[in-house]
């Protein structure tokens, strides 16, 4: 040892499993961070990518918001502006590849996204043609050739693709690349010739896009793009294709900010679990520490060598859990892959490792902080006293702290709720306010330990009378150390009931809208719609005539959804995303009942044919608007004001709709195509024959369609929520592994200090058996403990948030998820259990006579 | 086993000495004024050693009020360079809390110590941590040793925590070590070694810097007979040859009888002080004291 520094590391070499039990928390937190920030680094490469790829050589790109059309003459407009050097038309629409073997829906993270393009058109995407060449008539299509490779697609094939027109056959006459290798997910590109697309999409007049070629410098497209917006005004966007990345990054910030709160969540656990060990080491060491101070060491000195030690194995920690988090962002990758959201290769950056073990460092650091202070006010007679009168005084001024502390976090969640966007300020309020009610939660524990430890340690008690109160002493003996021990625990598990609360009382909004509003038997849609997540399949007319045509059919109403970044307000345009919903007012009325505010059904539905429009409640609340007043709609084919004919009573999309006519849509929009059609048959006995007769119509020949029954298409919508918080569940769960390692600490530490006491009574007969089932108990106590706490902050912090979300979307009430409050009270049965697994083999192995000779 | 006689011979010899002053002393009557027992064979008496640890007056009071326990109740005593001073007295007397004030572990509620004329019962904690790293040695009943350390990085500490360095400190601790018998043990971990083994190594350690004054806590509490024979003989030995002042807390008259002075102590206060060197004796007055 060559000065006094290097105590810190002897200390940590010489208890090395401690040590590593201690740092677990942290290698587990560090890896969850990295995972993350390598998800989202690779989640916006994608993205920019993309752009990068597919607009690789556009200067601007003219298009409605969102996934809205251009007229057709607004080619020519472009191409007549000064400074635009070449400008290419474009249709887009999704194809998806139909499998050799009939009878398997497509997969719709295999889709296709196609542009349709004049075949003299110059090339804006940043490709090489690797094989054959363009496509330039009829049915010929030109393929990406990884994804073409992944299909087994090759050069000259014919293949089957479902178009919203139906199955089509297409010659692959050219194969090309981009020259990034830009992988989008399963997702692949293909150009096709202009006119075919028009017919396939159902897009006869119009344009979703005019990609702008400009010869000159960053100034002369700025004044470009200047030129174009004048020309063509409110509805028609002109970007930059960084702009549009941009644009799609920021929306995605909100995904971001709730995985880096979680993964935040999974290393304040392990800042937790350093805290503990630490109290508990520091504890142990009085004696050693006394005498420290007798050989003349400075309070300062000893509290730096814990923060050193504490530093020691934070990097050490952090370095382990460097490697695991590599293989959790893979790990996290493919599990959003199977969400079917798209993501290219796994980025792995420079800064983001840095960043993960800084915050490690610094999260072990400042766990140890209070107890190295203590350390250090060790005073010097403990040398000899050891640690006989010291019994750490709880405070009561804590307790007040602790409760002051979990109203402002209460408030804070709220907060995070109501916020109608998710900024980082906004998402660093609502994090700071979860980790101030945990912390309350740790400063109010000790002094509910011991009821609760009477209470709970009852079913034990019931079942091993002497092991359970025995138990029950141990855990009640230090209700600090008990205390933060399950604080640990209840982390995690009160994270997942309020998640869970927040998913099953949205999920109870919309299965009780459902129940209520819906008055159609069937719904048609393409399989994997998903109104948001970019362009989405539709639905051809012809479809709807045939099915129009059915004997069983009463009425077949048509519904195009539009998503757009910028609902229409009183003043035009405004901040909230949402969902234009268009449809036939006479054929709609019969198949959907949702309550609507305002003036009668009826004559709100004859108002809606004249060119009037109804507001889902969340948005109408949040703009002030009422029947009565008039919206401004700006859309890329036109514009119009539209009176407010009703408000509606809808929880979906979160109450962030606009209802019109199909007329409407069309006129501003420019809309054609059907998203969704929703049936309804002559009779009850007519049903199942409808129901029949449709499945074969569209099984046949519309294989990228699905139909679905009223109860099928509740369960697609829960299990899209459930899917998405599967993401959540899985880092939480990061979260409550940790805990168990502060568990096994704990216990462990209790087995030292009773090991006298566990030698008197084997001594006194007691067997191995019984010993192991005290340890057991008490780490039951402690689970159970965890778990009651885990669900009483996980109810509240859950009915917090939901309060502040229900602000914005009206009819949401809270449903208390009971389900999951039973799987959290068993699992803390069932954690205990496994923690205790060690620690009690340990105490049935001491040897009698070194036990009670133990000093 | 040789050593061993000459040092109890050598006590004996002075204990016979000062036998007749002890008795006096006990009953109270002045000594200076009796004639020693054996005067021709007296050996040459040097000039009185300088004083190096005094403590004037200590009093310390713990809690308040109603409640207040007076460990120490103006208690005074002065010991000379070279010197063995024993602390005697029942459980409650005071010693323990005697030996805290002097090892500056506490500072007394009243009274005044000082350490080679430099008073330190008033310096705040960083002045007590600093007497305590550089100018005295304590040695405890037990748990002295960091058990991760080995016997000579257990020796070092004092040294690095005074931010010392370099091959003269190891040279001297290997020294130190062969001095008190474990030059073969130097690597070795506290466990691996007896309990009279590991208070040598403390003895050791608390020698490293030189201090003016060691504090021994019950050296021998935790010893079976033979362990504490080896260490009385050490610190007896270091008196001698060394000059090292030796002031130690026990309650086991054998440890009491290698001081040249045994002070008792009951309810706080000085109650009495006999020459040391014969257990006998010891036992004795220790007995007369608590009657």
């Amino acid at each position: 040892m060559r000065s006094f520094s290097s105590l810190a590391l002897r200390q940590v070499r010489a208890r090395r499993a401690r040590a590593l039990l201690t740092a677990a928390g942290i290698v587990l937190g560090v890896g969850m961070i990295l995972g993350v920030l390598l998800l989202s680094a690779t989640i916006n490469r994608t993205f920019s990518d993309l752009y990068d790829s597919v607009y690789g050589k556009a200067d601007l790109i003219v298009s409605g918001s969102g996934e809205d059309s251009l007229p057709k003459s607004a080619l020519e407009r472009v191409q007549l502006t000064p400074g635009v050097e070449e400008a290419i038309g474009r249709v887009i629409g999704i194809f998806s590849l139909v499998e050799r073997h009939r009878g398997k829906p497509p997969d719709p993270g295999n889709e296709l996204n196609v542009a349709g393009q004049s075949p003299d058109a110059a090339d804006v995407t940043d490709s090489e043609t690797v094989a054959g060449r363009d496509p330039r008539r009829g049915r010929e299509i030109a393929l990406q050739e990884s994804w073409a490779d992944a299909n087994e697609i090759g050069l000259g094939d014919r293949i089957s693709l479902a178009t919203p027109d139906g199955e089509r056959k297409f010659d692959v006459v050219g194969l090309f690349q981009f020259s990034s290798g830009f992988e989008f997910g399963g997702e692949g590109f293909a150009v096709m010739p202009l006119a075919s697309a028009r017919g396939l999409l159902d897009k006869p007049r119009s344009f979703d896009e005019v990609d702008v070629i400009i010869a000159g410098g960053d100034r002369t497209i700025a004044t470009v793009e200047r030129r174009l917006e004048k020309r063509f005004g409110k509805g028609v966007q002109v970007e930059t294709p960084d702009r549009k990345s941009q644009d799609i990054e920021s929306q995605l910030q909100a995904f971001n900010a709730i995985l880096y709160f979680f993964a935040a969540m999974a290393l304040f656990v392990g800042g937790f679990l350093i805290f503990n060990a630490f109290n508990m080491t520091v504890l142990q060491r009085t004696r050693e520490i006394g005498m420290l101070r007798t050989l003349g060491t400075s309070r300062r000195r000893i509290t730096g060598s814990v923060l050193r030690e504490a530093g020691l194995l934070g990097i050490a920690g952090a370095t382990v859990g460097l490697g695991l988090g590599l293989g959790l962002a893979y790990a996290l990758a493919e599990l959003v892959r199977a969400l079917d959201f798209p993501v290219g290769r796994l980025v792995i950056t420079w800064w983001a490792p840095a960043v993960a073990v800084v915050t490690g460092l610094l999260t072990a650091v400042l766990g140890a902080l209070y107890p190295a202070r203590r350390a250090g006010r060790t005073s010097p007679v403990r040398a000899v006293l050891g640690t006989d009168g010291l019994r750490s005084q709880i405070r009561p001024r804590r307790a007040l702290i602790g409760i002051i502390l979990i109203l402002v976090g209460l408030a804070g969640a709220f907060w995070l709720g109501a916020a109608d966007e998710t900024t980082p300020l906004v998402a660093a309020a609502g994090m700071a306010g979860t980790i101030a009610i945990f912390f309350g939660i740790a400063m109010i524990a000790p002094f509910v330990v011991r009821p609760l430890v009477r209470v709970l340690s009852w079913p034990v008690r019931v079942v091993f009378p002497v092991e359970g109160r025995l138990a029950a002493e141990a855990a009640r003996s230090d209700p600090g150390r008990t205390a933060s021990t399950a604080t640990a625990l209840l982390i995690g598990l009160a994270l997942v009931i309020a998640v869970n609360s927040l998913g099953s009382s949205f999920l109870k909004t919309i299965s009780d809208e459902f129940d209520q509003a819906f008055a159609r038997d069937l719904t048609v849609q393409p399989s994997g719609l998903a109104p948001g997540q970019g362009p989405q399949q539709t639905i051809a007319g012809s479809l709807r005539d045939r099915l129009a045509k059915i004997d069983q059919a009463e009425v077949v109403a048509r519904e195009r959804f539009l998503f757009t970044p910028d609902l229409p307000g009183r003043k035009g345009k405004t901040e909230s995303d949402g969902l234009l919903i268009a449809f036939d007012p006479s054929e709609y009325e019969q198949v959907d009942t949702t309550d609507i505010q305002g003036p009668p059904r009826d004559q709100v539905f004859r108002r809606m044919e004249r060119g009037g429009v109804t507001v889902g409640e969340g948005h109408a609340d949040e703009e002030n608007i009422e029947v009565g007043d008039t919206l401004r709609l700006e859309g890329p084919s036109g514009q119009r004001r539209a009176p407010v004919v009703g408000i509606v009573e809808t929880a979906l999309f979160g109450g962030q709709t606009v209802g019109m006519s199909l007329e409407t849509l069309r006129k501003v929009w420019g809309v054609t195509a059907d998203t969704e059609l929703a049936l309804k048959a002559k009779s009850e006995a007519a049903r199942p024959v409808l129901e029949r007769k449709v499945r074969r119509i569209v099984r046949q020949d519309y294989p990228n369609l699905a139909v679905l029954s009223n109860d099928e298409l509740k369960a697609d919508v829960e299990s899209q929520v459930n899917q998405q918080f599967g993401v959540f569940y899985a880092i939480v769960g990061v979260a409550i592994f940790a805990s168990l390692f502060g568990i096994v600490n704990t216990l462990t530490m209790s087995v030292l200090e009773r090991t006298r006491e566990i030698g008197v009574l084997r001594a006194l007969g007691a067997t191995r058996w019984q010993i192991r089932r005290q340890v057991a108990s008490e780490s039951i106590v402690i689970g159970l403990i965890g778990a009651l706490l885990g669900i009483v902050v996980g109810t509240g912090l859950g009915y917090a948030l939901l309060q502040g979300l229900a602000a914005g979307i009206p009819g949401v009430q809270y449903r208390p998820p009971l389900a999951t409050m039973a799987m959290v009270a068993v699992a803390g049965v069932l954690l205990g259990l496994i923690a205790a697994i060690l620690p009690a083999r340990r105490a049935a192995r001491l040897d009698v006579i070194d036990a009670i000779s133990y000093e | 086993m040789a050593p061993l006689l000459d040092d109890l011979t050598g006590a004996l010899r002075q204990g016979l000495g000062r036998a007749g002053e002890a008795l006096v002393s006990l009953s109270g009557t002045d000594p200076e004024t009796e004639v020693p027992l054996e005067a021709e064979a007296a050996v040459p008496v040097a000039p009185p050693a300088p004083v190096v640890l005094e403590a004037r007056d200590l009093t310390k009071v713990y809690g308040e009020g109603g409640a207040a326990v007076r460990a120490l109740d103006g208690a005074s005593i002065e010991v000379r360079r070279g010197e063995i001073v024993a602390i005697m007295g029942p459980s409650g007397s005071g010693k323990s809390t005697m030996l805290h004030m002097l090892g500056a572990l506490e500072t007394p509620t009243s009274g005044q110590i000082s350490l080679g004329g430099e008073r330190y019962d008033g310096l705040d904690d960083s002045g007590l941590t600093r007497v305590r790293r550089d100018r005295i040695g304590f040695v405890f009943q037990f748990f002295n040793l960091l058990p991760s350390l080995s016997a000579e990085e257990n020796v070092l500490l004092p040294a690095l925590i005074a931010g010392e360095r370099g091959d003269a400190i190891r040279g001297r601790v290997r020294d130190l070590l062969g001095r008190v018998g474990l030059a073969g043990r130097v690597e070795h971990l506290p466990a691996e070694m007896s309990g009279g083994e590991q208070q040598r190594v403390s003895i050791a350690r608390a020698l490293l810097r030189d201090p003016e004054l060691v504090l021994a806590d019950e050296p021998t509490g935790n010893l079976d007979s033979r362990s504490s024979a080896e260490v009385l003989d050490l610190l007896r030995e270091l008196s001698e040859s060394e000059q090292q002042t030796v002031v130690m807390v026990t309650h086991d008259p054998g440890a009491a009888a290698i001081a040249d002075r045994v002070i008792f102590l009951r309810d706080g206060q000085v109650a009495g002080e006999i020459e040391g060197g014969s257990r006998e004796r010891v036992s004795e007055a220790f007995t007369a004291l608590r009657a």
